[in-house]
């Protein structure tokens, strides 16, 4: 054997389990979503029949744009929420900044499915946020408007999200080179003011890709929307996932999976073409 | 330096946020712990009876049992084979002169990027044409294509550190490849092998996205409590939660304290 085929040979050996695990998997979901369901049955013929499904019926391109607002809106709490938290921290000094932000992103450990749990009994009808609220006597008596509903979806992605948002924000202001911010202030520049024309200017980048990956992950979540949505908090993932169990129709889920692939994809990409516009 | 009186309203704005924010965050963890200890009902919270009663239980709940060992076992295989496999891609990428370097790290990466549903549903599929019944096999591979990246990420990154010329020098003294892996490369990969496969294993504890496509009738510990969690409220569950929160809280620091030295030592 020459060394250019062993060589070959190698290349093949290595890149087969990454194909096999990924490559085929995704390219083999992609050709049934041009298949169909007969009498509960997988048909194998090829049409873009369940692609005009999607288009054609409003419950489900509805369902896709209402997910899409929804995770927009865990993207920006994030952000509102996240930026002045990770602002704070990295004012801090040492061993205190480290503590804090190590503390911050510790519940991204944490179990996913207790930390939806642990969000339901919260928002529950005879949950702490109920008892609160009506102990400072800004609700009457308990209510049931944040369980079971889209704003029980967006609550508990909201917080259960937030480290995600909080981590990238910090990392791109530890990258600011502490020169520049004493530039600002010695050139006579408040807080406020450095804050607007230096931090938040070279911060921008990390933010940005920080709120898409948030959105990417709020998108394909449907435990969430299982868990506390009811009966009405359908969202896009829940839907597909929706395919695989009881409405059991592969080729549709497919198709809709292929949907939620490409806005993932496009949403990665706007995130890593947002990071490398960073100027620091 | 003197702080300015808008300064210091900003400070304690940003600070009551922070605040806030760790309430929110740590909240549900807390109240949770205190259930599963302290027994409640819609008379309130009885203080004088808490116990670790709902603890001995779990032991003796035999799904719960079962859910733990296919947990162990399939966290540890999944991020044995995804050690190895990182291991072998990230020399091949970084020092075999690879081609198509690129696309090798976009498929690694893929799973880790993308929206879990989409991993699970084209794994499911693929597995069912092929033929192949789902259980902890199917759960193997599909933690092993998740926890690759994780992997392959900081073993890349400390083989980028490390110089080639130790690689050469070995070579030169006529050591054999195998040799100078076992007796250079391994020593210097070995940290960071530990460190990932402390986090690929916290990530494999915790996935329940990927698995649940893949699971057919097995269960892990996290599918157990999602269906535990659909029958109701019970301090079992909360017992068992706590448990949870505390061995992914330890993973966590064990994590944190490896990666914080070898941080300093970059910089």
């Amino acid at each position: 054997m020459n060394n250019q085929s062993t060589r070959f040979t190698i290349f093949v050996c290595i890149i087969a389990v990454p194909v096999v695990l990924v490559i085929i998997p995704i390219a083999n979901f992609f050709l049934m979503s041009f298949w169909k369901m007969e009498s509960n049955q997988i048909v194998e013929s090829a049409s873009f029949g369940n692609y005009l499904y999607f288009f054609s019926s409003p419950a489900y391109w509805g369902t896709f744009l209402s997910t899409l607002y929804l995770c927009l809106k865990v993207s920006a709490i994030g952000v509102l929420v996240g930026y002045p938290v990770a602002y704070f921290v990295w004012k801090r000094k040492g061993r205190v900044k480290y503590l804090l932000i190590l503390l911050l992103i510790l519940p991204l450990f944490m179990s996913y499915i207790v930390k939806i749990y642990t969000m339901r009994t919260i928002l529950d009808l005879s949950g702490i946020l109920n008892k609160l609220l009506v102990a400072f006597h800004i609700l009457e008596e308990p209510s049931r408007q944040f369980i079971y509903n889209q704003t029980a979806i967006l609550i508990t992605m909201a917080v259960i999200f937030l480290p995600f948002v909080i981590l990238p924000i910090f990392l791109s202001l530890e990258r600011i080179p502490k020169n520049l911010v004493t530039a600002s202030s010695d050139l006579g520049a408040g807080t406020l003011t450095t804050l607007r024309y230096v931090i938040l200017p070279l911060s921008l980048p990390g933010t940005v890709s920080g709120a898409l990956f948030t959105f990417v992950l709020a998108l394909g979540d449907f435990v969430t929307p299982q868990m506390v949505g009811g009966p009405n908090g359908f969202t896009f993932g829940r839907v597909i996932w929706s395919q695989f169990g009881l409405a059991y129709n592969w080729p549709l889920g497919a198709a809709l999976a292929v949907i939620l692939f490409a806005t993932a994809l496009m949403t990665i990409i706007a995130a890593g073409w947002a990071s490398q516009q960073r100027k620091v | 330096m003197h702080k300015t009186n808008t300064e210091h309203l900003i400070d304690v704005f940003l600070g009551l946020i922070t605040a806030g924010t760790f309430f929110v965050l740590y909240m549900p963890i807390v109240v949770n712990s205190i259930f599963s200890l302290v027994p409640s009902d819609r008379n309130g919270i009885h203080w004088g009876e808490a116990s670790f009663e709902w603890y001995w239980r779990l032991l003796e709940n035999e799904s719960v049992i079962a859910a733990i060992k296919t947990t162990l076992i399939v966290s540890v295989i999944a991020v044995a084979i995804a050690a190895i496999l990182a291991i072998i891609l990230a020399i091949y990428v970084e020092w075999e002169g690879a081609v198509f370097q690129r696309t090798i790290e976009l498929v690694v990466y893929t799973p880790f990027l993308m929206p879990p549903i989409i991993t699970g549903l084209s794994l499911l599929m693929f597995f069912d044409r092929i033929g192949i019944s789902r259980g902890e096999a199917t759960i193997i591979v599909g933690h092993t294509a998740l926890v690759l990246a994780v992997l392959y990420r900081l073993v890349l990154t400390r083989l980028r550190a490390m110089p080639h010329t130790l690689v050469e020098a070995s070579a030169d003294l006529g050591a054999t490849r195998l040799q100078t892996f076992r007796y250079v490369v391994w020593p210097q990969l070995r940290p960071a092998v530990i460190t990932g496969a402390v986090l690929a294993m916290a990530v494999s504890f915790d996935e329940t996205l990927i698995t649940v496509f893949l699971a057919g009738d097995t269960t892990t510990i996290p599918l157990r409590l999602w269906g535990m969690m659909r029958v109701g409220f019970k301090p079992e569950i909360n017992a068992l939660v706590t448990i949870v929160l505390l061995v992914s809280i330890i993973m966590a620091v064990i994590t944190a304290i490896r990666i914080k030295p070898a941080e300093g030592n970059e910089e």
